[in-house]
């Protein structure tokens, strides 16, 4: 057992606490000042800590989708000359962003007249313009249809704020009140940060903060490769598509090989098909996070999570794949079903290598949205998630890249002109096995006015795998008045209208018992 | 006041027992638990009262038993009753998932499986009733329920907030057909709109209530047969309860030891001026963390216990994982870690020879001559030699000194224990930096300075009695009454008399509750923005008109959340709450002490004792150690107050 990089393994866990304290803050204050349910209430956001070299020390992570991705904002920022002091705002998919949404703020903490750290904070915010309100549209097939497009610019210059990139966001976007709030909300949860790192830096003396940052980090790195050495020399390869791109039905493969050598993991994304017409495709730093995420389920819960988890890995992802979109491609589905999908076909290659992974999870977030006169409402529903050798997959869970709550019926018809006839567990959807998959969910929704439902789900004819020869989950359902409807679409509605979605369930594990869950196949609800 | 007023603390070692009498002079001791059946500790406690102390007024109880309940899944075999088409919400939860990056996690198991649940036809939506209950259907669902054997009924309907009259019919259809068995209406519970944490709710009501009944009369059945008074219990929300009634709201005694903890922490902060204060209870397994604002507790409604969610108001403790027993190892990393892992009462640390071998934080106090007296409160020596030979086994394995390993241990633990401070308070709204300190329990003063520093704050209060604060607590607690009404309106559309109070305070009077006027009347209006998503309870006077309670919750918003809006406040729901009694001490350090500044032993009798740090003083059943850089002042009504240099 020896010290990490010099540092003293005695006080290592002190000063993880402390920086991970500090990016909790930042997402309290974030919270705590947000106006959106969408960040208030079902926390799509996340805030984090880099060093002065712009590794992540820290995360206060919800949503998983950000994990990784968040490095690639930092890293944006340091090419545009930043100062001490400076904040920069971005969402540009192609210069350190994600999709348009997610607007991320970056501060670069200054102490002395040097940059001493960053603090980041990445959130969801419910429009940013374009085509379509809540900036998620189906069937863009160009970025600039999806909202305003912000490089990473400067909205203060050494500590003082410059307004005029901020008046023109607002100026672009459908919500500006909530907005401005919004981001209010961020530029607290960095100061919040800057702070705390500032005084930790005079508590603990900047060579020591510097020195613990490089042990955690190293800390953090070895515990992933300690995992990775207990996988062995192992190698496997898998692959998925996506069920069309919202422009065209026509599959859109992902294909990811596994192997590890000399105690590193690489992951080879060759055979993912071409970037797509339509909107979901994701660029690099999304695929990079689905990667990030897939390792961090295999280590124990109590590892901090910083950059030390990502070196441990070597991506080769084919230049401008779907999962390495170049501008001008639209993507904004692609962070959420895409990067579900990069997470399921990494299970798979690692399944297929012999690594004890669960089956697949129903492999969607099912984005939903109703819009009628003067409202809009989203929401994203949980499904079935795979069985492993420890036990039955959970069901009506987010599986993969989120983990944002329900909407409770009674808020729901109290808000809107919506009444859920149903909302029920989908009994027998997850996949038979020794352990079976977890079971979607049906949710029933009857109009109440005429408006528009949007549709944006996945799984509906490619169900989710089992795993060690248990059988694959019940695929995805829409339906309009009972009949079958497409996995992507938008459809006009009447009043007293049924739209019914039921979410895949999980992928089995392990041969099927002779009775009881073991073979239920035959009664999956539809 | 007549008589004593006793306060008994169930813990998992140690029933603690403080009695204050009329003089306000205290007396307070352990025994030990019977987990078997915590009655019987509780007993035994009351009956070794000191020959001559005078007779027992009041007994208010302090119990882990609806938590046990719960964590060990022992409660009532449920049928729920649900709407058609929603009877799935137990295990739908909120679609969050166990947890965030074990994929194969499972939230426990509800306290009711799918197949004790029975659907109602009828329906009500906002608008009203969109499809009827017949009589005819809900005796049908009786006869449906009758065949699963249920010791009790839960009935939770969707929309029973804004109109329980289908929750009623069922109910009645069950009372018909099934006379003997209790039925719990969400209505009765908890009438507020989000229909899972008013089921869960519910369901955990009738789930613990046959427990709690039977748990209730046996131990009033045991004081009555010693010829003591009838107990009352502490509930969540930091007021008692006389035994019948604890008996029919099982679900609001999930947190009644820490809720003692808080409210003794929150007196003792009223009594010297404090209007802020964090506080602290360090025992052997956990760390209970509480927040204390305007001298009160803070009252919240929300929480879970044992993975199940209990909506009701409750006093805001949060619970860590970090105590005396945590255990010290070392990972495949190569860092020392502390906890999870705790050894507990049983085995317990190395030094109190009950077969412990693993090292422990209260190992590492020892090895670091943090501890003031080697002697436990039950006359055990402690084994000073065996928690330093297994402080030096982990220091030989990290290559490091004794005393820096031990340092190590106890910075670890500090730093898990401050983020929840930290958290607790900075989530409000809070700057810890303008709060005090109260650090109580076994493992509080010990810990008090070190956490201080973490998080800025420059008072710490080491209270008199630290080591039995919460039978303290619960000795002055006054009893506590509350009923919720659902309102769902925009305040903008309501006169200033369209909430319900006068009917919600006829309510709590005629229960008996209280005689006549007597008692402190609370009015509370749970109010959001409209279109948010969480309330914020403000508390209001019935007189306060419209405008007036709007401006509170504008206030308290700014104060909360750092912004207001532009736009309608909603009133979900409405509370009131009815004080009764409760005690107040006349706390005082009394007779010679036996104090000198070389022993440095606080027995509680009167002294004048200022301590710099670095130092420790033995107070009863605790040690206070005064950092470097902070100074101890004994404080005229017992206990310390520390200030940071």
């Amino acid at each position: 057992m020896t010290a990490t990089s010099g540092f003293d393994p005695l006080a290592l866990m002190v000063m993880s606490n402390a920086v991970s304290m500090i990016a909790e803050e930042m997402g309290v204050v974030l919270e705590r000042g947000a106006l959106s349910p969408n960040i208030r209430e079902r926390r799509d956001a996340s805030s984090a800590l880099f060093d002065a070299r712009g590794r992540m020390v820290a995360q206060a992570a919800h949503i998983p989708v950000h994990l990784g991705a968040m490095p690639e904002s930092v890293r944006a920022v340091m090419t545009q000359g930043p100062e001490p002091g400076d904040v920069f705002l971005l969402n540009d998919p192609y210069a350190g962003g994600s999709h348009l949404p997610d607007l991320t703020m970056v501060e670069a903490i200054g102490d002395g007249g040097a940059i001493v750290g960053f603090a980041a904070v990445r959130a969801h915010h419910a429009d940013v313009g374009g085509m379509s309100p809540g900036s998620m549209p189906q069937g863009a097939t160009e970025l600039f249809q999806e909202g305003i497009i912000v490089p990473p610019v400067r909205i203060a210059r050494r500590g003082i704020p410059v307004d005029d990139v901020l008046r023109l966001v607002l100026a672009n976007v459908r919500t500006p009140a909530e907005r401005h709030g919004d981001l209010a909300a961020q530029r607290a949860a960095c100061a919040a940060g800057r702070e705390g790192w500032l005084a930790l830096r005079l508590r603990e003396t900047p060579a020591r903060l510097d020195a613990a940052c490089e042990a955690l980090l190293d800390y953090t790195r070895r515990r992933a490769l300690a995992r990775i050495a207990e996988l062995g020399d192992i190698h496997g390869r898998g692959v998925d598509a996506l069920e069309g791109d919202g422009v065209s039905d026509a599959d859109v493969p992902v294909a990811a090989e596994v192997s590890v050598r000399d105690g590193r993991m690489r992951l080879d994304f060759t055979g993912t098909a071409p970037a797509v017409r339509g909107n979901v495709n994701c660029p690099r730093s999304v695929t990079r996070a689905a990667a990030v995420f897939v390792l961090r389920t295999l280590l124990d819960d109590d590892v901090p999570t910083n950059d030390g988890i990502a070196e441990a890995l070597d991506l080769a992802i084919p230049a401008g794949c779907a999962i390495d979109a170049r501008w001008p491609s639209a993507v904004a589905a692609g962070n959420v079903e895409m990067s579900t999908r990069i997470t399921d076909t990494i299970f798979a290659a690692l399944g297929n290598a012999g690594v004890a992974v669960p089956a697949q999870g129903q492999g969607t977030m099912n984005n939903i949205t109703f819009g009628g006169v003067g409202w809009t409402f989203y929401e994203t529903l949980g499904g079935g998630q795979g069985a492993s050798a420890r036990g039955p997959g959970p069901s009506a869970v987010h599986v993969g890249m989120s983990n944002t709550r329900n909407t409770p019926i009674e808020s729901l018809e109290h808000a809107y002109p919506i009444r859920i006839d149903e909302y029920a567990v989908r009994r027998g959807s997850g996949g038979a096995g020794a352990f079976a998959g977890g079971d979607g969910v049906v949710r029933r929704y009857r109009v109440l006015e005429r408006c528009t439902v949007t549709l944006v789900t996945e799984r509906r004819r490619h169900a989710p795998s089992g795993i060690a020869g248990g059988a694959p989950g019940a695929p995805g359902v829409n339906q309009l008045n009972g009949k079958a409807i497409p996995a992507k679409c938008r459809m006009e509605l009447e009043p007293g209208d049924v739209v019914t979605v039921m979410t895949p369930g999980g992928g089995g594990w392990g041969t099927g018992r002779e009775s009881g869950i073991g073979n239920r196949e035959s009664s999956v609800a539809v | 006041m007549s008589g004593l007023s006793v306060g008994v603390d169930v813990g998992g070692t140690f029933t603690d027992l403080a009695a204050v009498a009329d003089d306000g002079s205290v007396i307070a001791y352990k025994v030990s638990s019977t987990p078997g059946d915590q009655s019987e500790g509780v007993e035994r406690a009351l009956t070794r009262l000191p020959p001559g102390a005078p007779p027992v007024g009041t007994i208010v109880h302090g119990t882990t038993v609806v938590t046990n309940m719960l964590l060990e899944r022992t409660g009532a075999r449920v049928v729920l009753c649900a709407t058609d088409g929603a009877t799935d919400l137990l295990e739908l939860r909120r679609q969050e998932r166990a947890a965030l990056y074990d994929l194969s996690a499972h939230h426990p198991p509800p306290l009711v499986p799918a197949d004790r649940i029975v659907g109602v036809p009828g329906r009500i939506a906002p608008e009203g009733v969109v499809r009827p209950l017949s009589a005819t259907a809900a005796a049908e669902v009786a006869e449906r329920v009758a065949t699963l054997a249920p010791d009790v009924v839960a009935v939770s309907l969707l929309h029973a907030y804004a109109d329980p009259s289908h929750e009623r019919t069922v109910a009645d259809a069950l009372r018909n057909r099934l006379p003997s068995c209790d039925v719990v209406c969400s209505t009765d519970v908890l009438p507020e709109i989000r229909e899972y944490e008013r089921t869960a709710t519910t369901v955990c009501e009738a789930y613990v209530r046959p427990g709690v009944g039977r748990y209730v009369a046996r131990l009033a059945q045991r004081l009555h047969s010693a010829g003591l008074p009838e107990p009352s219990v502490m509930s969540s929300s930091g007021g008692t309860a006389p035994a019948p009634v604890a008996a029919f709201n099982g679900a609001s005694l999930a947190l009644s030891g820490p809720a003692g903890g808080v409210a003794g922490a929150a007196y003792i902060a009223r009594t010297l001026g404090i209007e802020r204060a964090l506080t602290i209870d360090i025992g052997g397994t956990s760390a209970d963390v509480g927040l204390v604002l305007g001298g009160e507790p803070l009252l919240e409604a929300g929480g879970a216990v044992a993975g199940v969610p209990i909506a009701l108001a409750r006093v805001l403790v949060e619970t860590v994982s970090a105590g005396g027993g945590s255990i010290a190892w070392v990972d495949d990393g190569g860092a020392l870690r502390v906890g999870p892992r705790s050894a507990g009462a049983r085995p317990g640390p190395v030094a109190f020879h009950r077969g412990g071998t693993q090292p422990t934080v209260t190992d590492a106090h020892i090895a670091l001559g943090n501890i003031a007296s080697t002697t436990m409160s039950d006359g055990v020596e402690l084994d000073v030699a065996g928690a330093i030979a297994a402080i030096d086994a982990l220091s030989a394995r990290i290559g490091a000194s004794r005393q820096a390993t031990a340092e190590a241990i106890v910075a670890i633990v500090d730093a898990s224990m401050a983020r929840a401070l930290r958290r607790v308070s900075v989530e409000r709204g809070i700057d810890p930096r303008e709060c005090a300190l109260v650090a109580f329990g076994g493992g509080g003063p010990l810990h008090a300075c070190g956490l201080a520093e973490r998080i800025g704050v420059r008072t710490v209060i080491v209270p008199p009695y630290a080591g039995v604060l919460s039978a303290l607590g619960l000795a002055i607690a006054p009893q506590r009454y509350i009923t919720t009404a659902s309102v769902m309106r925009v305040l903008g559309e309501l006169g200033a008399d369209m909430l319900p109070f006068s009917s919600l305070e006829t309510t709590l009077r005629s229960n008996g509750h209280s005689n006549g006027d007597g008692g402190a009347v609370k009015h509370f209006a749970r109010a959001r923005y409209v279109g948010q998503g969480h309330e914020l309870d403000v508390e209001v006077s019935p007189s306060l008109g419209v405008d007036g309670i709007r401006q509170r919750f504008l206030a308290r918003h700014d104060e909360r959340f750092g912004f207001t809006l532009d736009r309608d406040v909603e009133i979900v729901s409405v509370r009131c709450s009815l004080s009764v009694g409760g005690h107040t001490m006349q706390l005082a350090r009394r007779g010679r002490s036996a104090w000198s500044d070389e022993t440095r032993l606080d027995d509680g009798g009167e002294l004048m004792g200022v301590v710099a740090g670095r130092a420790t003083i033995g107070l009863p059943d605790a040690t206070l150690l005064v950092a470097d850089g902070w100074t101890a002042r004994s404080l005229g009504i017992g206990g310390w107050a520390l200030e940071a240099r």
